[in-house]
């Protein structure tokens, strides 16, 4: 079979399995994959970014800001759904363009350095804020997710919602790097003067990158406060940043997928530790042993294990120079 | 009207003057050399003409107009386009992507090209893609990562992506560099040829042979400063350019 054909085959098997799930598992596995639908969308999101060499560790910032900003429109004022969340992308969006407009500018560390400034100063924005967002209280009682005026009122439906828009997300995404703008951000990241050279304004295709993975972590924001229904300042802190960094470098940087089996094998996993201090021990255990092993990410374990699974009869071959 | 000109061009950094007073003209057709002893200041120059470097002092002025300090892709879209020293290409894109890639002014690109096309690259652009590789001899080489060419073709790879962007004027940093002496000559020719096309080149190589045989006026910089400016036979016989190479001890000797 051939490899695009395989590809095919195996992403249909997933989908069908993503749909059958509520039919088969209880509300738990429900409420955990929509999470974990989530957490892709985050670490896919900041993809393109990481593309173009730019180390973003505060990503989970404009999650935050997409979540309060959707929470607090279908709360106060009663915006729709699609509307507030919508609303919370753009914002999110914008207010990446007005930090990455300067900062993108700075090369290497630098970037990370205001990346890691700005997160913090949302998550304290979102804490002393209180008339707004209630602060360390809590932001709770927003109202659940509604498609067309229809409240999606079960779990199930809202798992449903997650995947729909994951689906939708990952897509364009996909779409992106696959295209001529996909391409200019990879040679961005790999030669930034060549790139330059051969006419490429390299700070605009950057800040498009940055904002775009801004926009859609406003999505996965939106959804989140939607389906939790209560927010809390500190789980959008620099944690949660660093996270989204370790999905995209356990799962792989050098293809599509990496980030998304990142996310998924990571979330999963570490779903008995979720919230303990155990969970940022477990992250990095697989950090370091990611880096040892599979410099290239958990995408290159099939080709690694097909690859022994090959040279193994050889070894017992006699060696020509012995 | 030289399409090149610059007038008292300089760059320190810090108190190390790494180009002076360069007063550097280039008519339009021409193949002219730079050249000039390690550390004489033929990279910045080339770096101050392109952009990356912003000069402490002087003008350039290209096609009539002042582009003094601008960015690196403004002046690339005014046709002055240069190649780098060492192989710097996308490794680990394929030859014809690379090439691909130097067309990114004459593409059609952006954000809604990129959601809503069917293909990645219109046909068109890739025939032309190909067709530069075709005349740079890399044809039958478009669908091997870059990282996989011998050193040689990886060379004239970083000229193809330069051609690709359609230059009014092309800057070649070490074209023939670490190239036998074949593959030198084959390079030489293909200079030759892209200047009959059209194109004005400057170039900066250390291997003598290929400059004094290829370009019809040579420029020569030491310490910044040009020392001395004519036809291959004038420069290589003044006794300034040959002290500056060998040494003042050579005609005392």
């Amino acid at each position: 079979m051939p490899r695009s054909a395989r590809t095919a085959a195996g992403l249909i098997v997933v989908l069908a399995l993503l749909l059958s799930l509520p039919l088969v598992g209880g509300d738990y596995y429900v409420y955990i994959f929509a999470l974990v639908f989530i957490n892709v969308i985050l670490s896919a999101s900041l993809r393109p970014s990481l593309t173009c060499g730019q180390l973003n560790i505060g990503h989970s910032a404009f999650m935050c800001i997409g979540a309060y900003t959707s929470a607090l429109l279908a709360k106060n004022l009663g915006v729709p759904f699609e509307v507030s969340l919508l609303c919370g992308a753009v914002l999110a969006a914008a207010i990446g363009l007005a930090i990455g407009y300067p900062s993108l500018r700075l090369r290497g560390v630098y970037f990370a350095m205001v990346t890691v400034a700005f997160v913090e100063a949302i998550r304290l924005i979102a804490s002393i804020w209180v008339p707004l967002t209630r602060g360390n209280a809590g932001l709770s009682g927003v109202p659940k997710p509604s498609v067309l005026g229809m409240t999606l009122g079960t779990k199930t439906s809202q798992y449903y919602l997650a995947l729909f828009l994951m689906l939708v997300v990952l897509g364009i995404l996909y779409k992106l790097e696959q295209s001529r703008l996909g391409l200019v951000w990879k040679s961005i990241g790999m030669a930034d003067n060549l790139a330059q050279s051969l006419g490429v304004n390299i700070a605009n295709y950057k800040l498009l990158a940055f904002s775009l993975g801004c926009f859609f972590a406003g999505v996965a924001g939106a959804l989140y406060a939607h389906f939790i229904r209560f927010l809390f300042p500190p789980e959008f802190g620099f944690l949660l940043a660093t996270n989204i960094l370790i999905y995209n470098f356990v799962g792989g940087r050098g293809h599509f997928a990496g980030p998304i089996v990142g996310a998924a094998f990571l979330s999963l996993l570490s779903e008995p530790f979720r919230g303990s201090p155990y969970e940022t021990i477990f992250y990095s255990i697989v950090m370091l042993l990611t880096i040892l092993f599979l410099p290239g990410g958990l995408i290159t374990l099939p080709g690694k294990l097909a690859g022994l699974w090959r040279s193994a009869p050889s070894t017992y071959a006699p060696a020509g120079h012995a | 009207m030289p399409l090149l000109d610059t007038r008292n061009l300089t760059k320190h950094f810090g108190g190390l003057a790494a180009v002076s007073h360069v007063d550097l003209t280039v008519d339009e057709g021409e193949i002219v050399g730079l050249i000039g002893p390690n550390g004489a200041g033929k990279t910045t120059c080339f770096n101050l003409l392109s952009g990356f470097l912003r000069p402490t002092a002087g003008t350039i002025v290209f096609g009539g107009e002042d582009i003094t300090g601008l960015r690196p892709h403004r002046i690339v879209g005014r046709g002055l386009v240069r190649t780098f020293q060492l192989t710097t290409l996308f490794q680990d894109m394929m030859a014809l992507e690379n090439v691909l890639l130097g067309m990114h002014l004459h593409s059609r690109r952006g954000l809604p090209h990129a959601l809503f096309s069917r293909r990645r690259f219109p046909p068109d652009e890739v025939a032309r893609g190909r067709e530069v590789l075709e005349f740079t001899g890399l044809g039958s080489h478009a669908d091997q990562l870059a990282r996989n060419l011998p050193h040689g073709h990886q060379r004239v790879l970083g000229i193809a992506m330069a051609l690709a962007a359609r230059p009014r004027f092309l800057l070649l940093d070490e074209p023939v560099t670490g190239m036998n002496l074949e593959e030198s000559g084959r390079v030489m020719a293909l200079v030759k040829t892209i200047r009959d096309r059209g194109t004005t080149i400057l170039l900066v190589e250390h291997n003598m042979r290929a400059v004094m045989g290829t370009c019809e006026r040579i420029v020569v910089l030491n310490f910044g400063q040009k020392l001395s400016e004519g036809t291959p036979a004038e420069v290589s016989t003044n006794p300034r350019v040959i002290e500056a190479y060998l040494g003042a001890g050579v005609e005392r000797a």
